[in-house]
């Protein structure tokens, strides 16, 4: 490809989770000036925020607990005094460090988090007391060997078959023993109260996070799926975000838009969480004439659809069942995820469905041919599924798809027959 | 219609049709080099003088191909799958709507599948890499020391079967060289290249569906040897339109003529 041809079409935010893209907050934050700040201009500074909390935290003899799966459930973590922080690595920069340890042909979040770990330069887990991990991915579960050399280290033994009552008796018993590691290392009771007065915190910021998500479903969404994204946290439970959260329902749940959306085709984007850091393929989603209204993967509804019953008597039997029942690519069979597109497909109206696909993730690579058939067989809509990495290269090769894709959906360029398919 | 440009911009070649009045005025091919705003100019006075034609005349310009967003003088633009398809459907005129478009590209391949009213409703593409594209044909010529346009009829005169096995263009260059040097002949070489290439293809096809009428374009389906193999290999005929190389920039002229 000529070098003419190859400058890029579309724009690649910086991939450091230190440096968050920029998003356009301008228009928004007009009608809140008196709150102060914009919610999206707030949580442009979500990475400075979660240093903040967290340094202050720590100051006041909090633990700084890792976390890199949404199965981890943060409630526990909360009830040990602990603060719950995400180090999923989103930057291409730390990769090729990671790759003098781990295989080149492996997940680039497992490498980027590795990398991170490797350079020490991710602050939050050169802060964490402990590192919570879990065995929901081969790739994930011989890195964390590799992490655990020089780390505390905590590993959760995610059973993998769907609706079984052995399985669920399993994780049950893994959280226990979960929480009296965290008794043990932080010498303190982690009692039942406690774990439920994190469950009321943990179903709060979910349930904030679900409305703010459910404002997508309208003819115009008030926001664009990247901004969407970028309103949340690494940290959860943090006062001042539930502020932000609320203050962001009041604004874009009475009309306010950051931009008219209406004519955008609407996505339902699913796949591999897109970490802090990796937005790349969203961004060329909506730079090129699309709207994610609904985004089913970690870093999106999925791990915020179900809360927790904090009225249990058991909380940790409750726990358990909240969080074995999130349906990550490696459940077998997982009719569960299935079941969620189907519903949400239909919430959100979507015009067609786009798959993330992290490169070498073998479980969500494989379920995506389910994935397709349902969109196209059963739903109807067209599927296009993107499998990439971290680096920029392919962007122009993924536009061309996505606009072709976007025009199937309006018709092919023939001329206003609408939608094309269906 | 009044006088419409569409312009491909694609990998290694640059292509510009003039049309008017559902007529073909001029089609002009070029590499697409260093600088694809210049060769697009260059290509845009060259049709403009074989059809005696000026500039001020064109109403609207569509482009697509991977330079599609760097023609400053374009209307529109457009993805290369939805013109192909445009362009595709308005040159065939056989009884049998097209249901499959094949289209082997510089760096990449395509395969389009359309209902009868010829809309796009599915597509497949290659992935980050040369395999299957006319630059895995390129590269391997240059190995042979053959000029490209030679390696086609050379496969055709095979005697042999041979098997290239490497899909990836690096380390199928150096099964080549290890085949020249177990003597085998440049004849039996290429073929067994376009069988490797076809069968990538094919690969590709199958992800999307293979529905006849299936049309075959894109610069390499000037390659006979490549329209044998891939024939052979998915066992259907294809329909190679006269100029393969434009119909995509016929497609986005197409287009720019319905443009108010």
């Amino acid at each position: 490809m000529s070098e003419c041809c190859s400058k890029k079409d579309v724009t690649i935010k910086a991939g450091d989770p230190c440096s968050p893209p920029e998003g356009p907050c301008q228009s928004a934050a007009a009608p809140t000036e008196k709150a102060g700040e914009c919610p999206l201009t707030w949580f442009k500074n979500m990475i400075p925020n979660c240093l903040e909390y967290a340094r202050a935290a720590k100051a006041d003899g909090k633990r700084i607990v890792g976390i890199l799966c949404e199965y981890t459930p943060r409630e526990l973590i909360m009830a040990a005094d602990g603060v719950p922080v995400c180090l999923c690595g989103g930057s291409a920069k730390t990769i090729p460090v990671a790759e003098e340890h781990l295989p080149a042909n492996l997940c680039p979040l497992i490498k980027s988090t590795y990398g991170y770990h490797a350079q020490r330069s991710n602050p939050f887990l050169e802060m964490a007391d402990l590192v919570v991990a879990e065995t929901t991915c081969d790739g994930k579960k011989k890195m964390y060997e590799l992490m655990a050399e020089s780390r505390p280290m905590y590993v959760l033994e995610l059973p993998q078959r769907e609706n079984d009552r052995d399985a669920l008796d399993h994780w049950t018993s893994e959280l226990h023993r979960f929480r009296a590691e965290l008794e043990g290392r932080f010498g303190l009771q982690v009692t039942n109260d406690k774990i439920r007065e994190a469950i009321h915190v943990m179903n709060r910021e979910r349930a904030l996070r679900r409305a703010l998500a459910e404002l997508m479903k309208a003819n115009s969404p008030p926001l664009t799926g990247r901004q969407l994204l970028g309103l949340k946290s690494s940290i959860s439970g943090i006062p001042a975000d539930f502020k932000q959260y609320e203050n962001a329902l009041k604004i874009f749940g009475n009309g306010v838009r950051t931009a008219d959306l209406s004519s955008r085709v609407r996505v339902l984007m699913t796949g591999v969480p897109v970490v802090h850091g990796a937005e790349r393929v969203v961004d060329i989603i909506e730079d090129h004439g699309g709207v994610i209204v609904c985004m089913e993967n970690c870093t999106g509804l999925k791990p915020i659809l179900d809360d927790v019953d904090a009225e249990a008597n058991d909380p940790i039997r409750a726990l358990a069942e909240k969080y074995y029942r999130l349906h990550c690519s490696v459940m077998t069979r997982n009719d569960r995820r299935m079941e969620c597109l189907r519903r949400l497909a239909a919430e959100y109206r979507a015009q067609c469905v786009i798959e993330l696909v992290w490169q070498a993730c073998l479980t969500y690579d494989v379920e995506s041919y389910r994935v397709k058939k349902l969109a196209e067989k059963e739903l109807g809509i067209p599927y296009l599924r993107i499998e990439t990495d971290y680096s920029p290269s392919d962007s122009a090769r993924i536009a061309v798809r996505v606009e072709a894709l976007f025009e199937t959906v309006r018709g092919g360029g023939r001329g206003g027959s609408g939608c094309g398919r269906v | 219609m009044s006088l419409v440009a569409g312009l491909d911009v694609g990998s290694t070649t640059t292509k510009l049709v003039l049309m008017e009045s559902s007529q073909i005025l001029s089609a002009e091919v070029s590499p697409t080099g260093p600088s694809c705003r210049k060769t697009a100019e260059n290509l845009l006075s060259a049709a403009l003088k074989s059809s005696g034609r000026d500039r001020s005349e064109i109403r609207r310009t569509v482009s697509t191909g991977y330079g599609r967003r760097l023609i400053d003088f374009s209307d529109r633009t457009v993805s290369e799958i939805t013109a192909n398809a445009r362009g595709a459907t308005w040159l065939h005129n056989g009884a049998v709507p097209i249901g499959t478009i094949i289209d082997v590209g510089g760096q990449d391949s395509k395969v389009i599948s359309l209902d009868e009213s010829g809309s796009v409703v599915n597509f497949g593409m290659n992935d980050k890499c040369a395999a299957g594209t006319g630059r895995f044909l390129e590269v391997t010529a240059r190995v042979l020391e053959i000029d490209l346009d030679q390696l086609g009829e050379l496969s055709l005169r095979a005697n042999k079967a041979l098997e290239i096995s490497s899909v990836c263009t690096v380390f199928a260059e150096s099964e080549i060289v290890s085949l020249i040097s177990q003597g085998e002949s440049v004849e039996n070489i290429a073929a067994a290249l376009h069988r490797s290439i076809a069968r990538r293809v094919s690969d590709l096809v199958a992800s999307v569906g293979l529905r006849e009428a299936v049309f075959y374009d894109g610069g390499p389906a000037l390659n006979r040897g490549l329209v044998v193999a891939l024939e052979k290999e998915l066992g259907v005929s294809l329909i190679v339109p006269d100029s393969p190389q434009v119909v995509t920039a016929v497609g986005a002229a197409l287009i720019a003529s319905e443009l108010p």
